[in-house]
């Protein structure tokens, strides 16, 4: 009996039975029957992919008892920039990854930085961040979309190839069964799985999560600590937006307005505390496949706007009350 | 030790970073310097509402471009982000600033009469662009016809489909009145019809959220011959959505906007079929503005032309609508 009662208590069990309830919700209202095939899922898992991305930095931040409000900017400077790189300068796919990633992770370190050094409030820090990422992607765009029409210097637009990479992420493998963005979304995942569970730093980073005093009193590197947390933020969103322009085929200095939302919503209705200290990837999984399937069975059964953000509301609000109520 | 190493981190993080971006912007971004020309005999300011849309951007090139021709005048263009008390106060640094004359494109209507009916009262010119104004405190109001844009949409439609098949129809946000205008017009335009509506969702204007809503209409329905969305974007989003499942060449998109680099280059690489234009009144804007300089009377209301682009006529530019 007590054994029952601990596996429902423990927050892994709470996220799967969130996400049972919303497959449910799927299977009830099935649109005839489009909830059942295969496609709908694997295009769930596409569309989930780059928040479910987010999600995966926005987890290590919030579990060092951070926020970071960035990551949509972030990732709308990186769209900009990749397609910059490869569609217009014509650039080498590596060379633009490496770029875009280091880009990404520079934005978040510095955030990192003010953090830890200066003791600025993780709100604020990011904020200003999502601020200005979002006014360098608006500078170097010129405020207009990056696509493959190109502005010439008399006005008229000359039409490029879309590179190979972009086709190449925006693709399906494995017999057309799982969209790219999807593997790169789990290897995320798989990333942060092995910084928190396997390595030291995941351990400092519940610690500070916990008690940044006792984490520094007892030795544990916070500034260094923290800085890898946003770093890594910023690197996730960077490879986001990556995926985020291979699917439009473009860069919009626009894209990733509003996701930030998402992504703390995930990693939230997944189970991961706000305060800090208590939490894990594989429950932002969860909550991933949660959101993204609310989404999709909202969408497939073209449920209007106004329902749509109300039902979302709702549901939000009674997963994390089924979550708190596990003590 | 660490901390050293910290700042040296940031250093270089922060020089790559600026590096980058800078080199990236130096060719892509052009500012209207005009602080050494010769002084303009007028100033024009223009109050966009908003940047962050591609088309407002091409509205503020427009207006640019034609006022290159004619160094009697300066433009000087501010950006009120969106926000309509920013937008009412930018109106109202022009007026304190002595502009002969005002254009502007307005957020909303309700904040943004008192302000511009202020300044025309005080006996500037007021150009409004694209967005109506409540009363008639303004000199002249051009725009385009969304619902006759709409109508025509839905009329080339029914031709094209010769008179009936299954639509998506993918709309831009329903509280906005592009977004109303485009499907009453629409839905006037395929009225009698044996066209059927058989999926219709909010994408916002937004092309990833169109092709996540194409991906879920694509699930439900095995026959789909249109897909009528309310921007480009919305259309190209559909599109993406149909090519991934293998369906694109059984199914037909339609858009609106008719951007140079957007829906006209969408039309020309045979992604969309027709993409109609509603034009950003830009370059008429500046030729207006000069015939109230030069104390000639204006229309009190121009309404825009707009052209039909499709694969047969992209070439030649397009066609007029009626």
């Amino acid at each position: 009996m007590s054994k029952l009662s601990d596996l429902v208590r423990s927050p892994v069990t709470r996220a799967v039975i969130a996400l049972l309830f919303v497959l449910i919700l799927g299977g009830i209202f099935n649109a005839d029957g489009s909830f059942f095939k295969w496609g709908t899922h694997r295009d769930m898992l596409r569309h989930i992919s780059v928040f479910g991305i987010l999600a995966c930095g926005m987890t290590l931040v919030i579990i060092t008892a951070g926020i970071d409000l960035s990551v949509g900017s972030i990732l709308g400077l990186a769209a900009v920039l990749f397609s910059l790189f490869t569609i217009q300068l014509q650039w080498s796919p590596w060379i633009a990854f490496a770029a875009c990633l280091m880009i990404g992770a520079a934005c978040g370190s510095l955030s990192g930085g003010l953090i830890a050094k200066f003791k600025i409030q993780p709100f604020i820090a990011t904020l200003a961040m999502m601020v200005f990422a979002r006014g360098v992607a608006k500078w170097v765009s010129g405020g207009q979309k990056i696509s493959t029409a190109v502005l010439q210097q008399d006005g008229t637009y000359q039409y490029v190839e879309v590179p190979g990479v972009f086709n190449f992420l925006n693709s399906k493998i494995l017999n057309e069964n799982i969209a790219v963005v999807t593997l790169i979304f789990l290897f995320c995942i798989l990333t942060c799985w092995i910084i928190l569970a396997k390595l030291r730093w995941g351990r400092h980073i519940y610690a500070i999560g916990g008690n940044e005093e006792a984490a520094r009193l007892s030795g544990i590197p916070v500034t260094a600590t923290k800085l890898l947390a946003y770093g890594l933020s910023g690197l996730f969103c960077a490879t986001a937006g990556i995926c985020q322009a291979a699917q439009e085929l473009q860069g919009d200095p626009e894209a990733g307005m509003t996701y930030e939302l998402t992504a703390i919503a995930i990693v939230v209705i997944g189970g991961t505390s706000l305060m800090g200290g208590i939490g894990g990837i594989g429950l932002t999984f969860l909550g991933a496949l949660t959101i993204g399937y609310l989404e999709k069975i909202l969408s497939i059964n073209a449920v209007g706007e106004a329902s749509r953000l109300m039902l979302t509301g709702v549901i939000i609000i009674g997963a994390v009350l089924f979550q708190k109520f596990r003590k | 030790m660490r901390i050293r190493l910290l700042y040296i981190y940031l250093a270089a993080v922060l020089s790559v970073t600026l590096c980058i971006t800078g080199c990236g912007g130096g060719n892509t971004s052009s500012e209207a310097g005009s602080a050494d020309e010769p002084a303009s005999q007028w100033t024009i300011g223009m109050s966009q509402c908003n940047l962050g849309e591609p088309w407002r951007v091409q509205m503020n090139q427009d207006i640019k471009n034609a006022a290159l021709d004619h160094p009697e005048i300066q433009v000087i263009f501010k950006d009120a982000q969106n926000d309509s008390l920013k937008q009412r106060s930018q109106i109202e640094e022009f007026v304190s600033a002595g502009v002969d004359l005002l254009i502007v494109s307005p957020k909303e209507a309700a904040p943004l009469t008192p302000p511009i009916s202020a300044a025309f009262k005080q006996g500037i010119p007021v150009i409004v662009l694209d967005r109506r104004i409540l009363g008639d405190d303004y000199t002249c109001f051009i725009g385009a016809d969304n619902k006759r844009i709409g109508k025509a949409a839905g009329q080339w439609i029914v031709e094209f489909l010769a008179g009936k098949g299954k639509v998506v129809e993918l709309k831009g946000l329903m509280t906005s009145t592009p977004g109303q205008d485009r499907h009453s017009g629409f839905r006037d335009g395929i009225k009698g019809s044996g066209i059927e509506i058989v999926f219709e969702a909010d994408m916002k204007w937004l092309e990833p959220q169109a092709r996540g809503e194409m991906e879920s209409a694509l699930a439900r329905f095995s026959e789909i011959d249109l897909v009528y969305a309310h921007n480009d974007p919305g259309a190209h989003g559909a599109y993406l959505a149909a090519k991934a499942a293998g369906r694109d060449r059984d199914i037909r998109f339609v858009g609106i906007d008719g951007l140079a680099h957007e829906g006209q280059v969408y039309v020309k690489q045979g992604i969309l079929s027709a993409s109609f234009e509603y034009p950003t009144g830009g370059k008429e804007a500046i030729t207006t503005a000069l015939e109230i300089l030069a104390g000639k009377e204006v229309d009190k209301e121009i309404t825009l032309m707009s052209r039909v682009y499709t694969q047969n006529n992209i070439e030649a530019g397009g066609e007029w609508i009626k």
